[in-house]
């Protein structure tokens, strides 16, 4: 019996009770499934709705285009934007000359090559096709269709995803809401048809299509730890090659079963919305994910399929808490674009925002600007984060538990976090040096 | 009573509860930092590293100072 196995038999059964008896829920829906192998921590409990509410006359579908990164020119502005990046270009140049740790030719081609699965797909091209078959179907092996409970296919699904790279998997009813309405000039519209299909006009998605199994990589800590170089950029390019690799592979896994799957990383839709409602995490302060495994040190994505799954429930760690009082995340923004506020709230920054949902909303535009002004993107609002930890030791498995039931804590837990040194920039030449498990990250983390 | 000289005996001294106690928890204490300073150290955390190693070792001095003044203490009154 290792610590985990300690942990998990011992205190954690403790916790089990303890949690349930203070807050009256119990995860139904995993042990429905069988999928306790595949849950969160004892100290997670699961709710019937996301606990930041949505405003259904106001929450729609978004229209990709109001996204920062299609309209940077009209939220920037032409002039500003052509200066930003002669500034950038010039500073690139004397950080080479300078060879300054972090944004050396090194440290750029890392960042760059991480990308290179990543750019093997995009939307309903390449490794994220919609149709492509190839794997063989159950009609060309001469069987039929998969079929099993809700319980055993969302089991046997988290199964494979994990196989194929997901940190953790959560599979939640598809809300059209999440998708988006257009994009790439194609509108994506749901139709009562067998498979999905696009043309020039419009991206098809079968009604039938009622699941999302959505799904998170882990980016590796060592690499974001050095942000803002391109170090991090290499952690999050990293992930997103991580993330293509499980979805096509999942993808093709569940058409070999015999159903549709529609994969997606972050195109089609919002990823943190469907990872919300699949209990993957609660929605923080940055306006992103932060998972109670991993904290917020993951990329997202999901994919869309027929196949009949057993759902899972939101969850609640105490995030919400923790974040109206911890704000390291915004202290540590160097462009001042994550919210202050004590309380999440309906009012957007602007329209790069989906509106009609509560949360701490960001200034994406100036967000993007410093990514170009720091030559190699920016990710300090994660390595901030006290819930960002490696988890070598059970001091913070004690501390994550203690902030989920008792947030009274948290203002404590926040200041001992930045006394301990927690969230500091590493040396980007030392990384080099590291001794690194495979991809970067630590595989068994969270995994009871 | 008899004593078998082919066992090693070993002397416990009695002393009230509350003191097992206290050196119950003096040892859960030092096993604790000692594990976070072990854990922070293979996280590469350098100040939590220091800080949990600085901890135990202040914890574990103190202790064997209180021991070792306990035991002269006892030989003193003994005498």
């Amino acid at each position: 019996m290792d610590r985990r196995d300690f942990f998990k038999f011992g205190l954690g059964g403790a916790g089990l009770t303890i949690g349930e008896s203070l807050t009256g829920s119990s995860d139904s829906d995993s042990s429905l499934s069988g999928n306790h192998e595949f849950d969160h921590p004892w100290w997670v409990n699961r709710l019937e709705e996301p606990k930041l509410p949505v405003d259904d006359r106001v929450y729609s579908r978004f229209n990709s285009r109001k996204n920062v990164f299609g309209s940077m020119v009209k939220y920037y502005g032409m002039k500003n934007l052509k200066e930003l990046r002669e500034r950038s270009q010039k500073k690139t140049q004397r950080y080479y000359r300078e060879n300054r740790p972090g944004y050396r030719l090194q440290d750029r081609a890392l960042a760059d090559a991480g990308w290179v699965i990543s750019r093997l797909g995009g939307l309903n091209r390449g490794t994220r096709s919609w149709t492509r078959n190839f794997v063989r179907t159950p009609q060309q092996r001469g069987v039929e269709e998969y079929k099993g409970s809700l319980g055993e296919a969302a089991h046997m699904i988290k199964a494979a995803a994990r196989y194929f790279g997901a940190a953790t998997v959560g599979i939640t009813r598809l809300d059209r809401r999440h998708i988006n309405a257009k994009e790439r000039g194609k509108r994506i519209v749901f139709e009562g048809v067998e498979e999905p299909y696009g043309n020039k006009e419009k991206l098809v998605i079968p009604d039938k299509c009622k699941y999302a199994v959505s799904m998170s990589v882990q980016m590796s800590l060592d690499n974001i730890a050095c942000s803002p170089t391109a170090l991090s950029s290499a952690g999050s390019s990293m992930g997103y090659s991580r993330c293509e690799f499980l979805v096509a592979g999942l993808t093709e896994f569940i058409r070999g079963l015999g159903y549709v799957a529609i994969p997606s990383v972050n195109d089609l839709g919002s990823s943190v919305a469907p990872a919300v409602d699949a209990g993957l995490g609660e929605l923080g302060r940055t306006n992103r994910l932060i998972t109670p495994e991993f904290g917020p040190m993951v990329r997202l994505c999901k994919v869309l399929t027929d196949l009949p799954l057993a759902v899972d429930k939101p969850i609640d760690f105490g995030l919400l808490e923790f974040c109206k009082v911890c704000k390291r995340c915004a202290e540590a923004c160097p462009c001042n674009c994550l919210s202050f506020e004590d309380e999440p709230s309906f009012e957007v920054k602007g329209p790069w925002n989906n509106p009609g949902h509560k949360a701490w909303f960001e200034d994406s535009p100036q967000c993007l600007a410093y990514w170009q002004e720091s030559t190699s993107g920016c990710s300090n609002c994660l390595r901030v984060c006290p819930w960002t930890k490696k988890d070598k030791t059970v001091i913070h498995q004690i501390i994550k538990g203690a902030s989920a039931k008792i947030p009274a804590l948290d203002a404590f837990f926040t200041s001992m976090d930045e006394s301990f040194g927690y969230g500091r920039q590493r040396s980007a030449r030392k990384w080099w040096d590291l001794n690194l498990p495979e991809y970067g990250v630590d595989t068994t983390q969270g995994k009871g | 009573m008899k004593r078998n000289e082919g066992y090693c005996y070993l002397k416990i001294r009695k002393c009230p509860f509350y003191i097992w106690i206290i050196r119950g928890l003096g040892i859960v204490w030092l096993v604790f930092w000692a594990e976070v300073a072990v854990g922070s150290r293979m996280e590469l955390e350098p100040r939590a590293f220091g800080i949990s190693i600085g901890v135990f070792t202040v914890s574990l001095i103190l202790g064997l100072f209180l021991w070792i003044r306990g035991n002269l203490k006892r030989k003193k009154k003994s005498l």
